[in-house]
């Protein structure tokens, strides 16, 4: 089977409700006062009419200020959030690194939450137990992984979350803002451990505002602006108008 | 539909992870641990005893205790479980907005938890029908099917309400004063046949038992429970309920899971944009 994702005309729009009833209680004085003056539901495309193609292997960066639909696209992704238009065509097991340690719960051990997050993310009880002490080691938890999960430190937390994120078997792996885990030491470990990946030919889309890091791993990058694709190409190409653009709209600012 | 359960399959090890979870935590911090769970039935049927034999003691059922308990812990099993799973998705946002996993499967794991609990505390009601006398008969073989069928009612109510709690937040709220309400219309503390057959409610005559019967799921699995169980407060002794009644009972309950999956699933992709 051949691998990676593509987007094909694909908008999301949210509705912005300021006047639907959150609860029956709402719903039931509204039916009391009869109101007449409806607030106009408010909606944006956070993503809009977005096309492109990513083949098994790529590391795509996607890039672009905030509100730009970064997040949006990579919901789409992993289908936590379903298009409003257009489709998304998957193809091949994701892993998603959007938030590490979402599945996490105070009160159990980090053993415990190892299997939950595993399976969480959709292994196999036997997968987990084949790596578990890969994780482990990865983390450098070995001493603490009995210990309940509300006595780690934020880094370490971070740090079990991280290991276990990447040492799910996925053909595509989607990597939010989240290479700032631990120390410096524990970052370029994650860094290396990206590499790894792309080398077994991995399918990675990577969305940071850490130029630096983009230009270092990825060959391809998307811009996104409002919702809407700017530019398409090489990862050199799109950053420096990116950056350009940026520069433009600062000195616009600053004339203003 | 059949997606969506085939989906829910997929991940049963993380069904089973998060059954594991609850119970894990619900006795982590009790020194007691399970027991305190059976302290609630107990206690309730304590109060009853009380109440229906030293109290008011017209309600002539023998041996009490039994009776009560047989409507009891099916009660308790059914409205904890109900009122837990409410909040099982809203109360999951952080995750729901962060991973993609079947989300059938927050509900379902509380519903299961609930269940296990239920399965334990049949433990002292058996020792109860052993202390107390009441003779097993083959009926009991029936048990299986009929907690199945209360099962699927519980996960098909559970399945509506905690989609409702998504987009309405008092659900919860309501359903807590609803619940008591359906208490008593459950012949929980009460034998079915203390209902007259026919009654004049507002000018109409209504056949009472047989609507308490159609209108109330609940009533239905609590009869059977008692009559595998238990027997009839005439005196018979525990036996099988006639099968177009168990049959009724079960296509109402697979109705109300049929109809919970498709609702959830109906409303399941909005669902991380509104927790």
């Amino acid at each position: 089977m051949t691998t990676g994702l593509s987007f094909s005309h694909v908008s999301k729009r949210f509705t912005v409700q300021h006047d639907r009833a959150r609860s029956f209680q709402d719903l039931m004085l509204r039916m009391l006062q009869r109101q007449g003056r409806h607030l106009p539901r408010e909606s944006y495309w956070a993503v809009n009419d977005l096309s492109f193609d990513i083949k098994g292997g790529e590391t795509v960066a996607i890039v672009g200020n905030n509100g730009s639909g970064k997040s949006t696209s990579l919901k789409l992704m992993t289908r936590i959030l379903t298009p409003t238009r257009g489709t998304v065509d998957v193809r091949g097991r994701v892993s998603g690194l959007l938030e590490l340690g979402a599945g996490f719960h105070p009160e159990l051990s980090g053993r415990d939450n190892v299997y939950l997050n595993g399976a969480l993310m959709g292994l196999k009880k036997r997968d987990i137990e084949r790596r578990f002490d890969e994780i482990v080691a990865f983390s450098e938890l070995e001493r603490f992984i009995d210990v309940q999960l509300k006595f780690y430190s934020s880094g370490m937390a971070m740090r079990l979350a991280f290991s276990i994120a990447v040492s799910v078997d996925a053909d595509i792996l989607l990597v939010d803002e989240v290479l700032a885990v631990g120390d410096p030491a524990f970052q370029v470990k994650c860094l290396h451990k990206i590499h790894e990946i792309m080398q077994e030919g991995v399918t990675i889309v990577f969305v940071s505002h850490d130029l630096d890091a983009v230009q270092s791993l990825c060959q391809r990058a998307v811009w996104l602006d409002r919702g809407r694709m700017m530019m398409d190409g090489e990862c050199g190409e799109v950053l420096d108008a990116y950056v350009a653009s940026a520069q433009e709209e600062d000195q616009d600012v600053q004339i203003l | 539909m059949l997606t969506r359960i085939r989906e829910v399959y997929a991940y049963r090890e993380l069904l089973g992870i998060l059954v594991m979870r609850d119970l894990k935590l619900r006795y982590k911090n009790s020194v007691l641990g399970f027991l305190w769970s059976l302290v609630n039935p107990m206690l309730l049927m304590l109060v009853f005893t009380i109440v229906f034999t030293v109290m008011i003691p017209n309600l002539s059922v023998p041996k009490f205790p039994v009776f009560v308990m047989c409507g009891v812990l099916p009660w308790n099993f059914f409205s904890t479980a109900v009122t837990s799973s409410i909040l099982s998705v809203s109360h999951n946002g952080h995750l729901i907005k962060k991973v993609y996993f079947p989300l059938e499967v927050l509900p379902l794991s509380t519903v299961l938890a609930n269940f296990v609990n239920f399965c334990l505390a049949f433990i002292v009601l058996f020792g109860m029908i052993l202390v107390f006398g009441v003779p097993i008969t083959p009926a009991v073989s029936l048990l299986p099917v009929v907690m199945l069928i209360h099962l699927m009612f519980t996960v098909g109510i559970s399945l509506l309400l905690s989609t409702l709690n998504v987009f309405y937040r008092d659900t919860g709220v309501i359903m807590e004063v609803l619940l008591q309400a359906w208490f008593f219309l459950t012949p929980v503390f009460y034998p079915m046949e203390m209902l007259p057959e026919w009654a004049h409610i507002a000018g109409l005559l209504l056949p009472v038992r047989r609507l308490l019967y159609m209108l109330n799921p609940m009533a239905s699995i609590v009869a059977s429970y008692r009559s595998i169980l238990y027997g009839s407060t005439v005196g018979t002794a525990a036996h099988i309920p006639a099968w177009d009644f168990t049959l009724r009972t079960a296509l109402t309950s697979a109705a109300f899971l049929a109809f919970g999956l498709w609702v959830f699933g109906r409303f399941r992709q909005r669902f991380a944009e509104e927790v």
